[in-house]
């Protein structure tokens, strides 16, 4: 890295002068980018990664927007009063009520923006409900998660090989519908592959890649905003206590650009920077489901600005726990993909001493019991997890992306005749996880758990439930051999720290004033405006609404 | 199914080109993703390659199996993945190539070309580019007519390729290693027949 003071300033000369750099092509960058240029202002956009699309084009796609345009297209009853009951429970008294308050009230002019002016084409998810539908207030049973129409690939010109054409996380080229409509990831073998090869010979984009894509085709075709790839950005250029610009790498060099109008951070969060993950996320071990380019730049770049960081509780974000299959890789690191066997029948999670601890069905449950701290031996004992199933399930279900029948891997599936020898195996008090096993049996056979009420879930039960069974997320284990894997924790991307924003997204300095020229949006800017809580696509669009409100706001909106 | 055929010219003699490919060992590292191989008998070997499917990327086992051993002219295989639902067959096959029968006009003194440092001009390079990614497209043949110098020696070299995907998502896993058929059967024909010219050029065959 070429060193330079930082902060940095001016230069005697620019490389290039336009009004708004937004730093990172996610969701948030884009959006501001598109939402800038469309009041008249140059635009320029630095990505560090050497493919367009940030996180939002690696993941699910999905966008969460209560009484949304497309669920009223469809009759679907919603209504804003109910959306904003449901965020105040998510938030569990930790949201900032002037951010979450801006954050609501500006989500659904944000979506249908881009759907009227950038050609976005939202379809709403039918039938899949909030995470807490339904004893939350304000939950819905389905509608609210917005997905996107399939991507033609080849629509982005110049752009088609630097964005993501698929994620690793998803079987490509399914919509969410079609996936909900073929019996969700508990039946993956049972998807139309045939359709889904078809559309991949024709790069037809679906999930993240699809999300992305429409939007990078609405900035950067559609209206020529250009971009640099593999461009990171190093530090802020001030002039005076404002930012005027940034020192970014490219092609071997330094690249100053002058941004009149301000700079947006988009860099996403921290994942790849083990250092800020452990001290920020308060876990031993920390790994990411995301592409390596997530640092913590933000926080670095405007932290030497005084920038204030602030922070949501991590007890109950969207961490999941996953594994990693050798010899899987992106990007040059090792590809580690979320658990989602546990909500299935015949499969269940123990802790070291054998016994279980959550409702595997729902994260939500399993996250903040997995930080359960006993305070008497120094320990977290629920760590690691193990993930235990056993032959019925291997001869119905995935593992990853290893179908039945298909060899597991030795290094990451460990495989016994007996639960006894498969604990002895893994580490595991083996007395424990008879017990356990013989609780869960019993009740499973029944498709019950009065435990922990696997499979109560309505939500678990459209993503991971098999519709055959009395109670799709629950079956015994107790067919031999026995299989086992270690978990580790597997990070999406939405972290508890980030940059303190106003309600024009724009970045705070310690001293509560906003830092002049400075915006942060997407997972970059601290999710105050959620609290405590999550539920899937509120990432996605509070990305799309802050970045929009950023880019409005540079061009005097 | 997803399947490659290429075919290239060289002015190598066949029994040159027989010598080096019939010994894995000379060529492995030109397989596309090559990590390792292992010959367990005269006839059967395990081999270890990443596949590199744009967004990711993963290690695949297979194990190959001589089906056919004909030389100077043909070798026959099958192959069967260890770790992966997918069986294929392929083939070498290396043909004489009469003096002045193929490629440019009689007597043309141009070189095989060597793909590390292709001498065409650039529109041509440009034009030969777009036909192999059309018939990547349509077909997934290509062919690369190299003439042989006048009065020498020559092989034509063809490298067939099918590999079948099993189970549940084989449409899914078709669509994807599609597209990457001819590129790994043009990079290993290429690289083999650019280290053989490469022997020649030093005045022997490359050993």
């Amino acid at each position: 890295m070429a060193s330079a003071p930082a902060p940095t300033a001016p230069p005697t000369r620019w490389d290039q002068e336009v009004d708004l750099v937004c730093v990172g092509s996610g969701l948030g960058g884009i959006s501001a980018a598109i939402a800038a240029r469309d009041r008249g202002l140059s635009v320029l956009v630095l990505e560090k990664a050497p493919r367009l699309g940030g996180v939002s084009g690696f993941g699910g796609g999905e966008v969460f927007v209560p009484n949304n345009h497309k669920m009223r297209e469809l009759g679907i009853a919603d209504s804003d009063e109910a959306g904003r009951a449901y965020f105040q429970f998510l938030s569990a008294g930790f949201a900032d009520p002037t951010l979450q308050a801006t954050l609501l009230a500006h989500m659904k002019p944000a979506i249908e923006y881009m759907e009227k002016e950038a050609g976005v084409r939202w379809i709403a998810v039918e039938g899949l409900p909030d995470y807490y539908y339904a004893d939350a207030p304000g939950s819905h049973p389905g509608g609210r998660y917005l997905s996107v129409d399939l991507f033609d690939g080849r629509s982005l010109g110049e752009w088609q090989a630097r964005t993501y054409p698929m994620t690793p996380h998803v079987p490509p080229g399914a919509l969410h519908r079609e996936m909900y409509a073929w019996g969700g990831l508990a039946c993956v073998t049972q998807w139309d592959y045939e359709l889904i090869g078809q559309r991949l010979a024709n790069d037809q984009r679906s999930f993240g890649p699809g999300l992305m894509g429409w939007f990078v085709k609405a900035a950067m075709v559609d209206r020529g905003i250009p971009a640099l790839v593999s461009a990171p950005a190093r530090s802020l250029v001030v002039d005076g206590g404002a930012v005027v610009g940034v020192r970014a790498e490219h092609e071997g060099r330094d690249l100053y650009v002058r941004a009149r109008k301000g700079v947006v951070l988009a860099v996403g969060g921290y994942d790849w920077n083990r250092e800020l993950a452990r001290q920020y996320e308060a876990m031993p071990d920390w790994n990411s489901a995301c592409p390596p380019y997530l640092h913590g730049d933000h926080l670095v770049m405007a932290g030497e600005l005084g920038a204030a960081i602030a922070a949501v509780p991590p007890t109950d974000l969207a961490l999941f726990y996953g594994y990693h299959i050798p010899g899987e890789e992106s990007d040059g690191h090792p590809l580690y993909r979320s658990s989602w066997e546990c909500g299935c029948p015949h499969a269940l999670w123990v802790n070291r001493a054998g016994q279980r601890f959550c409702d595997e069905s729902f994260y939500k449950d399993y996250q903040p019991r997995l930080r359960t701290w006993d305070g008497q031996r120094q320990t977290m004992p629920n760590l690691p997890p193990f993930l235990i199933f056993d032959q019925n399930y291997r001869d119905r279900y995935p593992l990853g992306s290893f179908m039945p029948g298909q060899p597991l891997p030795s290094e990451l599936v460990v495989q016994a005749d007996t639960p006894r020898e498969l604990a002895e195996k893994l580490g595991i008090d083996p007395d424990g996880l008879e017990r356990t096993l013989e609780r869960f049996n019993e009740h499973a056979r029944r498709g019950e758990d009065p435990d922990f009420g696997k499979g109560s879930r309505p939500w678990s039960v459209r993503l991971t439930g098999d519709h055959s069974y009395p109670n799709p997320c629950v079956g015994p284990v107790e067919r031999p051999p026995f299989y086992g894997v270690r978990l580790v924790p597997v990070s999406v991307g939405i972290n508890s720290h980030g940059l303190r924003t106003d309600e024009h997204a724009r970045v705070l300095h310690v001293r509560g004033r906003p830092i002049p020229g400075l915006y942060a949006v997407g997972n970059s800017a601290a999710l105050l405006d959620l609290g405590g809580g999550y539920q899937s696509g509120t990432s996605n669009m509070r990305a799309i609404t802050w970045g929009w409100i950023a880019g409005r706001h540079a061009a005097g909106a | 199914m997803a399947e490659a055929r290429y075919t290239t010219t060289t002015r190598v003699p066949p029994e040159q080109v027989w010598d080096f490919v019939q010994d894995m060992d000379r060529w492995a590292e030109f397989v596309m993703g090559y990590q390792t191989h292992e010959k367990r008998s005269e006839t059967e070997s395990v081999w270890t390659l990443k596949g590199d499917l744009g967004v990711m990327s993963r290690t695949l086992t297979f194990e190959v199996r001589i089906t056919e051993w004909n030389g100077p002219s043909r070798v026959r295989f099958t192959l069967r993945g260890l770790n992966e639902p997918m069986s294929g067959e392929g083939a070498f096959t290396i043909e004489a190539v009469p003096p002045g029968s193929e490629g440019g006009p009689e007597g043309s003194a141009a070189p095989a070309p060597v793909p590390a440092a292709p001498r065409k001009a650039a529109p041509l390079r440009w034009l030969e580019a777009l036909a192999r990614r059309l018939l990547r497209w349509i077909g997934g043949r290509s062919e690369r007519a190299a003439p042989p110098a006048a009065g020498a020696a020559a092989s034509r070299l063809t490298f067939e390729l099918r590999i079948d995907p099993g189970g549940p998502m084989a449409p899914m896993v078709n669509a994807m290693i599609k597209p990457l058929m001819l590129p790994a059967a043009e990079q290993l024909a290429d690289r083999i027949l650019a280290r053989l010219e490469e022997g020649r050029a030093e005045g022997g065959a490359s050993r």
